[in-house]
């Protein structure tokens, strides 16, 4: 008897969670039906206007995008990609940043995180062979005893033959370990080939947008 | 006799004629307001140098954008639903989730015993591969590959790659849960409730678009679904 009762209990709570997934399927069905959303149609005396503001939306859509050479530069994969409006000059496999953190020991405990930043950007300086101003991250992550002289701090060949700095200290400059371009290595800034570099550096005018994502 | 009933048929061929020609009409005109809405909330974000993405369902892909420019665009190979199909409009990417986010290397000179190479300073073992460097980084290929987006309009976009092997049972049966059984009935305790519930399920062929949309989407990234 008592096994009976259990099995009709078990086969009425079968049933009841199928009637409530049931119920949710038809709740389903009926939400998918008023895909996709339909639109309200403009009333028709209305179209000139909103044609026309349609047409100035347009306008200003392209007139937001840049005129000329610029760089677009994808983080993840390490590519920069010279544009000239829409199609594109030249492709070159960079460097860009490792996303370490950087710690510093003792009492003054700062900290940097090397990333390349992401964004909008301009050309705003073009230098032919270029000295590293080594900042207090570079002798922090060597282990080294940060310089009181300026002069302690430069060192040459680093950074190859050109750099184009973009603000806030980040160049797109060369480098000596060409065999890890394509991997994220850097301290921030955007390591580039020899020949890809001449070319940039030739070819961007100082005030050419750059986009980092 | 046989006048009228070529007049007839003329007349009923001119009405559907002209109720064609309205429901066309009507249709352009709801494709025209639609468009100005879209381009409406697109400028908006392409005035201010921030990327932005726009999602587009029906055309099966999102696109990473600044400046009203693609910069790159990810196809989606199969999506599936449930919930309440008002999601569409502008949104905000709140946050997004993983079982396992990928986590910064930190270095912290001098308190091991031997410190850790710095990334710029590393001189990686010779490999026959330059990609096959195991280096000190946090790179796309350590991005997950499945992972989830919450919206701030309540939808939440579940993110992944068509496996390249098979999955596991226990996998294929959370899964399959999951997607049949509780997600159906969170919905109808959602709508019993009055509360909005959308969720969203993007597959995509390449193994790496997922992980490169995580890597692009950043939290509290603005973006349009179409």
């Amino acid at each position: 008897m008592i096994k009976r009762l259990l099995i009709a209990a078990a086969a009425l709570a079968y049933l009841g969670f199928l009637a409530v997934l049931g119920a949710s399927y038809f709740l389903g069905l009926k939400q998918a039906s008023v895909w996709p959303p339909p639109a309200k149609a403009v009333p028709e005396k209305d179209v000139p206007k909103v044609e026309k503001n349609v047409q100035q939306l347009e306008r200003r859509m392209t007139a937001l995008q840049p005129r000329g050479l610029y760089i677009v530069i994808d983080t993840a994969e390490n590519r920069l990609t010279l544009m000239n409006g829409d199609k594109p000059v030249r492709t070159a496999v960079v460097s860009c940043g490792s996303g370490v953190v950087l710690e510093e020991p003792g009492g003054k405990k700062r900290s940097w995180v090397f990333d390349t930043p992401r964004g909008e950007f301009t050309v705003k300086s073009k230098i032919t062979n270029p000295y590293w101003v080594k900042p207090d991250w570079a002798f922090i992550e060597e282990g080294e005893k940060i310089p009181k002289a300026m002069e302690d701090r430069i060192e040459a060949g680093t950074l190859g033959d050109y750099a184009l700095g973009f603000g806030q200290g980040y160049f797109i400059h060369g480098t000596l370990y060409t065999r890890l371009l394509g991997r994220n290595v850097t301290h921030g800034c955007v390591r580039v080939g020899d020949d890809d570099l001449k070319y940039l550096y030739k070819a961007v005018p100082i005030g050419a947008k750059i986009y980092i994502y | 006799m046989k006048a009228i009933k070529t007049t007839a048929a003329v007349a009923i061929l001119a009405v559907a004629g002209v109720a064609a020609l309205g429901w066309a009409a009507g249709t352009d005109r709801a494709a025209l307001a639609k468009k100005q809405e879209t381009l409406n909330a697109e400028y908006g974000l392409a005035k201010e140098a921030k990327f932005y993405f726009v999602f587009d369902v029906l055309g099966r892909k999102i696109e990473l954008r600044v400046r009203g420019m693609v910069l790159r665009t990810w196809p989606i190979e199969s999506m599936r639903f449930w919930g309440k199909p008002d999601f569409t409009g502008a949104v905000e990417l709140v946050k997004k989730t993983t079982l396992k986010a990928p986590e910064r290397i930190v270095i912290k000179p001098g308190e091991t015993e031997t410190p850790a190479p710095a990334p710029a300073a590393t001189t990686p073992a010779p490999a026959a591969n330059p990609a096959e460097f195991q280096l000190e980084a946090l790179e796309l290929k350590d991005m997950p590959t499945r992972f989830g987006l919450d919206l701030d309009n309540g939808l939440h976009i579940s993110i992944r790659a068509r496996t390249g092997g098979s999955p596991g049972m226990a996998s294929r049966l959370r899964d399959a849960w999951r997607w049949y059984i509780a997600l159906p009935l969170r919905d109808l305790t959602a709508s019993r409730r009055s509360q909005g519930f959308s969720e969203l399920e993007l597959v995509f062929a390449d193994g790496k678009d997922p992980q490169s949309i995580y890597w692009h989407l950043f939290d509290g990234i603005k973006g349009i679904i179409l």
